[in-house]
């Protein structure tokens, strides 16, 4: 960095707080100036109920549970969907006949979104845990399995032939080469679809639930309450972020040969 | 220096090799036709042909990665039907494993042979010193210039003491100044390090400054046209005259300009 920064700089570098500090501003005015009647709370209201909400219990729970609840089906359906996805996408990108057994199976379902499961997963499964963590489970899979799958598949062929040249058997092709070549593509494949199970799980939790973020934002609705919606909304956005960004630290600790492309 | 008699211990030699690809039109492209050599122990043979010719078919046969249609490969008189870790490749385009680091890179194939830690990771240290590495043991290859990375490339092959050495283009992606320092160091390496390096080239002056012979190709499909013993004293000089005649001989047969 240049020690004399020019005006027109600094003001280019203070220009995204600037658009956030506007848009609070404009959000305060028309909160305040009572253009949506009750419907738009101001930001101030919705930071008081976000106060509120950290000790005043929401139905059984207080605002720290509620994420917890959110947390724990997702992690619990991503931790499925790791372990069984990528074993399988692996096996689909490595072994022809696998491919040619697995990946029609995949193609129907692929098209078809996490959230349509949402009625069959109530029928089978009730309306307590399951369905919710079988909803998220749908939504991590698929990218699981999509991306280890291609991920195998696009490994240079020169790099087997490299390691083939150096003495290697198809056991360590696989794992000296296949595998860690298909890595980039498996966390990005694991970042997509943490974030698919965080929208799902909020789907899920807004058809019945009696804890979790997006219950939340249900019964913000049930009492008329905007502030509690909009709280819940920025929270959902917040934590998906902090996903987001701990995924990408966990990929730079396991491919650190890539740092110099990620972020 | 004094002249080699080739055929008195050929170490490897092609006998015969044909090989044609199917083209995307249903056609069949011929590469390589009726490729017969030879190549003595510890000799520095250069293969010169222009590009596209079928060089890097020929050389991944020979290190047993393909097969040829017909004829076949000897090394030490027996067929190679496969890879072996007498036959070292030192890759066109590097190929190194971006995921291992440069001790990770030259050491791979004693790992895939299942030599302890302690021992291969001895092995390759002596030949990234050889290859003038020290102190990049632990770097990545993105971290790594052209010419690094295939120091990296020619320390692997020499790193699971192959008898044969092969280069495919070793310096093609490489600038001018990096190639002539290049080419000054692989002599240095195999001065060193003697072994039969069967070395591949799309440059007339390369295959010149540093073959004990050169096998000129022609074009696509490949067939040996000519062999030049070259008994120039290394180190040799671009700008000698001997160096020059030679050139001179060997670009009148071909039909490109070298
Ligand atoms: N696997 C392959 N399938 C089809 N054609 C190939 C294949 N490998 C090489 N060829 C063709 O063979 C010819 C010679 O290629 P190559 O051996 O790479 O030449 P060089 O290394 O001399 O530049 C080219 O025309 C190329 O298109
Ligand atoms: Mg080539």
């Amino acid at each position: 960095m240049n020690a004399k920064a020019s005006p027109a700089e600094i003001f280019s570098r203070f220009l995204p707080l600037t658009s956030l500090l506007l848009i609070i501003i404009v959000w305060q005015f028309a909160a305040t100036g009572g253009y949506f009647g009750k419907s738009l709370p101001s930001p101030v209201a919705v930071v008081n109920q976000f106060v509120d909400m950290l000790a005043e219990p929401v139905g059984k729970t207080i605002l720290g549970g509620h994420i917890w609840a959110s947390m724990r089906r997702v992690l619990t359906a991503f931790a499925v969907a790791v372990l069984i996805g990528i074993p399988m996408g692996l096996l689909m990108g490595w072994n022809k006949k696998a491919e040619a057994i697995i990946k029609p199976i995949f193609e129907i379902f692929r098209p078809i979104p996490p959230i349509a499961w949402i009625p069959l997963a109530i029928l089978w499964f009730g309306i307590e845990e399951t369905p919710k963590v079988f909803i998220c489970f749908i939504g991590a899979f698929i990218p699981a399995v999509m991306n280890a799958y291609t991920g195998i598949r696009f490994t240079d062929p020169l790099l087997l032939d490299a390691a083939r040249s150096q003495g290697a058997n198809l056991r360590q092709l696989f794992k000296e080469v296949a595998v860690p070549s298909a890595l980039p593509a498996i966390f990005a494949g694991l970042q997509n679809g943490l974030s698919l199970c965080w929208m799902c799980v909020l789907a899920a939790e807004m058809v019945g639930a009696e804890e979790g973020v997006g219950y939340l934002i249900l019964r913000g609705m049930d009492m008329s309450n905007p502030a509690m919606i909009i709280t819940g909304m920025l929270i959902i956005g917040a934590v998906g972020a902090l996903i987001a960004v701990g995924l990408r630290y966990v990929e730079r600790w396991v491919c650190p040969w890539k740092r110099e492309i990620s972020m | 220096m004094e002249a080699r008699n080739i055929d008195v211990k050929s170490e490897i030699s092609c006998q015969h090799l044909y090989k044609s690809f199917p083209g995307m039109d249903g056609n069949v492209t011929e590469v390589l036709k009726d490729v017969n050599l030879s190549v003595a122990k510890n000799e520095f043979l250069v293969i010169l042909g222009p590009g596209q010719c079928g060089k890097t078919t020929l050389l991944n046969i020979m290190a047993g990665l393909d097969s040829s249609d017909s004829g076949e490969i000897l090394l030490n008189d027996v067929p190679v039907s496969g890879p072996n870790p007498n036959l070292g490749l030192v890759f066109q385009r590097m190929a190194l494993m971006p995921w291992k680091t440069v001790m990770g890179n030259v050491s791979m194939g004693l790992k895939f042979r299942g030599v302890s830690k302690k021992e291969r990771e001895e092995k390759a240290r002596y030949f990234i010193n050889l290859v003038g590495l020290s102190g990049f043991e632990k770097s990545y290859p993105y971290q790594l210039s052209g010419g690094m990375k295939q120091r990296v490339g020619i320390a692997r092959a020499y790193c699971s003491d192959p008898e044969v050495l092969l280069m495919d283009e070793p310096f093609g992606a490489l600038d001018a100044q990096t190639r002539y320092m290049m080419e000054e160091e692989i002599l240095r390496i195999w001065e060193k390090a003697k072994r039969t390096v069967v070395f591949v080239t799309n440059n007339i002056e390369e295959a010149i400054y540093l073959g004990d012979r050169i096998v000129l190709l022609s074009r696509c499909p490949a067939t040996v046209k000519a062999v030049y013993p070259i008994d120039l004293a290394r180190p040799r000089q671009f700008t000698d005259s001997r160096f020059l005649e030679v050139r001179q001989k060997i670009a009148d047969n071909t039909d490109l300009a070298l």
